[in-house]
């Protein structure tokens, strides 16, 4: 076992995301959050100019005028650790929380899988870090050691021999159960989440770190400091055995975050969204589940009923877990939005889930990407690409032509949406493309090209009437007829339906005109008409 | 005695270039489907990873015939992805088919004005994606410069479409042909390559919906003054084949005259 804790000190003040654009066109404001007239958590800022935990709010202001004296949020922290929990769960099932502050991850069946466990704490770290909390982490062999060594925080610098360094920040590091007792041994026992009266008890025996007590009879400690400690050691020692309960991953995803201030800047929000992304994608991690669709609600001037909720519904070529590839998205959407009223909080919430099984590592380490399947690798480079322009462009804009086999030529291209290649293989005899009409579902792949005339590359979309003289169609000049005529008619079927083109007669031209251009003519009972470039 | 070195064999190594010799590639090209096309190319063929500038005196020349052997090539052989982006005119999907393009790897992107250009970026970066067509109408220099830097990075063709009259303008772009057409031929007259030299311009025989041999020297409409009126129950004529564009003027499927507009025809325009 190996356990990762993750201590959240400021986790009172972190539960509320700072947005960006706030820092970014003010000096940065100092906070706290304050409880019972005290301060509990101060930013970097505040503690800078003084503002210590303890202090009380009249001396904190008299310090510093401008501090942001924020009320505790019990219930926003408990959501925030609960909202870390589901993210940590793209990296382990086994993922506990330890309140007030603290979570606890069993990392063992996963260091394979993540190159290691160098490489994967510094990525959760790093991670937790970019989701804009402070964090202690300490990876020990038992829950309580990791527990014990992540709230001692930074490690005696009087060399302390198992150490990690992540993102300027040294840890502790144990994964011996044998050197455990040496390391917890340095620890300062002040820095123990323990209560007053057995501080001070066991500084009356003269012990002041945890070798000194450890050094000391177990028996007799029992007895003299009481059970409950004894087996606390016990259990960090890894002598008695230390059930934790898993965290409970909701059965549907719907995470809110409250945002600390009123943003009327859309761009401003998608670093607050990141968080519940990073939620969504370590819960879709667990359930071994994609999404084609997610809904991010952005709520506006709480209470009042006369704003609803704005949706932004983001949409997926394939279904995906991937944090980065539904950010990408969710920025082009934000970066479009105008906001009708500030915002004051976010709702993320997946309806629909569905399977999606994990990536396959190739059995043999492969050097270079050439070992991954080359066409599955693909279709999903170009999901995301259509996901992207599309979210940029609207929908309606990227589209798959596909060849119906129709006479008429203006319903032999009908526009599809993006599928997966190898789905819309699986289906083609079946499926309908999306956004054709009625007779497509008659559609072939592509009519035999033996059957049909040349065809120009360019259709446009609404024939052009060309002038006529002396019974020759003109443009730029009389127009040289080269083949034809092709006999195109019929289509009562759908007259009169609206978007429909309906009965036509014509005879089609292929026709050379003086300035080299080939193009496809029609000749119907209302003159000539342009139709088409062989382009 | 040493062995004598011939200078074929010195010339024939990669790092020395002859000054009268087109540049070397440093990717193999794509071919066009063309040899008289590809000698000149440089790479033996269409550039991948680089800006590829087509200039057609006006669209209706060809100048996309001239892409499609290459773009049915990446798209059937190689199971890439063609993007086409900003088409002036919409694309019609059966003559695509008809040259080779597998429609099932075709992406149509229709954004208009600086969103193309952001388009073709994207789809260069995107893993899969193995010919980008785009036209740009209103690209300028700094854009193209941009688009082939972006290009630089992968693997792609990357054709950009602008206007004839830009050929007078200087451009970014390593590789500049002008297209016009010339009859049945395509007259590709290269404009800029690497490795220097602007050789004559190029016949190119593509591939051309109709033959004018076949069509012989009849030059006529269907009828100096058409007199048949178009048979409502009439069968449809058989598709054209050009052998008998010939008997045309005596085919029963004659032209009608000029009669007031049917309301079917009327909707049309």
């Amino acid at each position: 076992m190996l356990w990762l804790a993750l201590f959240l000190p400021r986790l009172p003040l972190d539960a509320r995301p700072d947005l960006p654009s706030a820092a970014a066109c003010r000096p940065p404001q100092p906070r706290a959050v304050v409880e019972l007239d005290r301060v509990l958590v101060a930013d970097e800022a505040a503690q800078a100019a003084g503002v210590v935990p303890g202090l009380r709010l009249a001396s904190a202001r008299a310090r510093l005028p401008e501090l942001v004296a924020l009320p505790r949020d019990p219930a926003q922290e408990a959501a925030a650790l609960a909202r870390l929990a589901c993210w940590a769960g793209s990296f382990t099932s086994e993922v506990s929380l330890a309140p007030p502050a603290t979570l606890l991850l069993e990392l063992s069946s996963s260091l394979r899988l993540f190159g290691g466990v160098e490489a994967l704490s510094a990525r959760i770290v790093n991670e937790v870090l970019a989701q804009g909390f402070s964090v202690q982490p300490a990876l020990a062999p038992t829950p309580l050691a990791a527990q014990w060594l992540a709230f001692a925080a930074r490690p005696a610098a009087a060399g302390f021999p198992a150490v990690a360094e992540c993102a300027n920040n040294a840890y502790f590091v144990c994964r011996d159960l044998a050197a455990l007792p040496l390391q917890l041994g340095t620890l300062p026992l002040s820095l123990l989440d323990l209560g007053e009266d057995r501080q001070a008890r066991l500084a009356a025996f003269g012990a002041r770190t945890l070798a000194d007590v450890l050094a000391l009879p177990r028996a007799g400690l029992a007895r003299r400091v009481g059970a409950g400690f004894a087996a606390d050691l016990a259990r960090a020692l890894g002598e008695r055995p230390d059930p934790r309960p898993r965290f409970a991953f909701p059965e549907h995803f719907r995470e809110a975050i409250e945002l600390p201030a009123r943003c009327e800047n859309a761009p401003a929000l998608a670093f607050a969204a990141r968080r519940l992304i990073a939620a969504l994608c370590g819960w879709l991690a667990v359930r071994a589940a994609g999404i084609h669709e997610c809904v991010l609600e952005l709520r506006c001037e709480r209470g009042s009923a006369a704003t609803p909720a704005l949706t932004l519904a983001l949409t997926f070529a394939a279904a995906t877990r991937d944090p980065a590839r539904i950010a990408r998205v969710l920025d082009e959407r934000l970066a479009r939005l105008q906001l009708p009223a500030p915002v004051e909080s976010l709702c993320l919430r997946a309806d629909a889930v569905e399977a999606l099984a994990g990536q396959t590592t190739s059995l043999f380490a492969a050097a270079g990407s050439n070992s991954r399947d080359r066409s599955g690798d693909t279709a999903t480079g170009v999901a995301e690409l259509v996901e992207r322009l599309q979210a940029r462009l609207g929908e309606q804009c990227v589209y798959r032509l596909v060849a119906v086999s129709e006479h008429r030529p203006e319903k032999a291209t009908q526009k599809a949406a993006f599928q997966l290649a190898q789905r819309a293989h699986a289906k083609r005899r079946k499926a309908t493309p999306a956004g054709a009409g009625e007779p497509a579902h008659g559609a072939v792949p592509a009519p035999a090209a033996a059957s049909l005339g040349a065809r120009p590359l360019c259709l446009l979309p609404e024939p052009q009437a060309l002038a006529e003289q002396g019974g020759r169609p003109q443009r730029g000049g009389p127009l040289r007829l080269v083949a034809g005529p092709e006999r195109i008619e019929s289509g009562w079927w759908d007259e009169g339906e609206p978007g429909a083109v309906g009965d036509v007669r014509r005879d089609y031209f292929i026709a050379l005109s003086a300035r080299a251009e080939w193009l496809w003519i029609f000749r119907s009972d209302a003159g000539w008409f342009l139709h088409g470039l062989f382009a | 005695m040493p062995a004598a070195v011939h200078l074929d064999d010195i010339l024939a190594r990669a790092d020395v270039w002859r000054g009268d010799a087109l540049a070397a590639a440093p990717q193999p090209g794509v071919a066009s489907g063309f040899a008289e096309l590809d000698a000149e190319l440089p790479g033996g063929g269409w550039a991948r990873g680089a800006l590829t500038e087509l200039l057609p005196t006006r669209t209706g020349v060809g100048e996309l015939s001239l892409l499609l052997p290459a773009l049915a090539q990446v798209s059937e052989d190689e199971l890439a992805w063609v993007v086409c982006v900003a088409p002036p005119h919409p694309l019609h999907a059966p003559a695509l088919a008809q040259g080779g393009v597998a429609l099932e790897r075709l992406l149509v992107v229709g954004a208009p004005g600086r969103d193309a250009a952001w388009s073709c970026a994207r789809a260069l970066a995107t893993e899969g994606v193995g010919a980008v067509v785009a036209w740009l109408p209103a690209a300028d220099a700094t854009l193209l410069r941009r688009l082939h830097l972006a290009a630089e990075g992968s693997r792609a063709l990357f054709f950009v479409f602008r206007p004839g009259a830009c050929a007078a303008t200087a451009s970014p772009a390593p590789l500049r042909l002008q297209i016009d057409g010339e009859g049945e031929q395509l007259r590709v007259s290269i404009l800029k390559r690497r490795g220097g030299g602007r050789p004559a311009p190029l016949s190119l025989a593509i591939r051309r919906p109709a033959s004018l041999a076949a069509a012989g020297a009849q030059a006529q409409p269907p009828a100096a003054s058409p007199v048949a009126r178009i048979g409502a129950g009439r069968r449809a004529a058989p598709p054209a084949a050009s052998s008998d564009s010939s008997s045309r003027p005596a085919s029963p499927h004659a032209l009608a005259c000029p009669v007031p507009a049917a309301p079917a025809a009327r909707r049309a325009s």
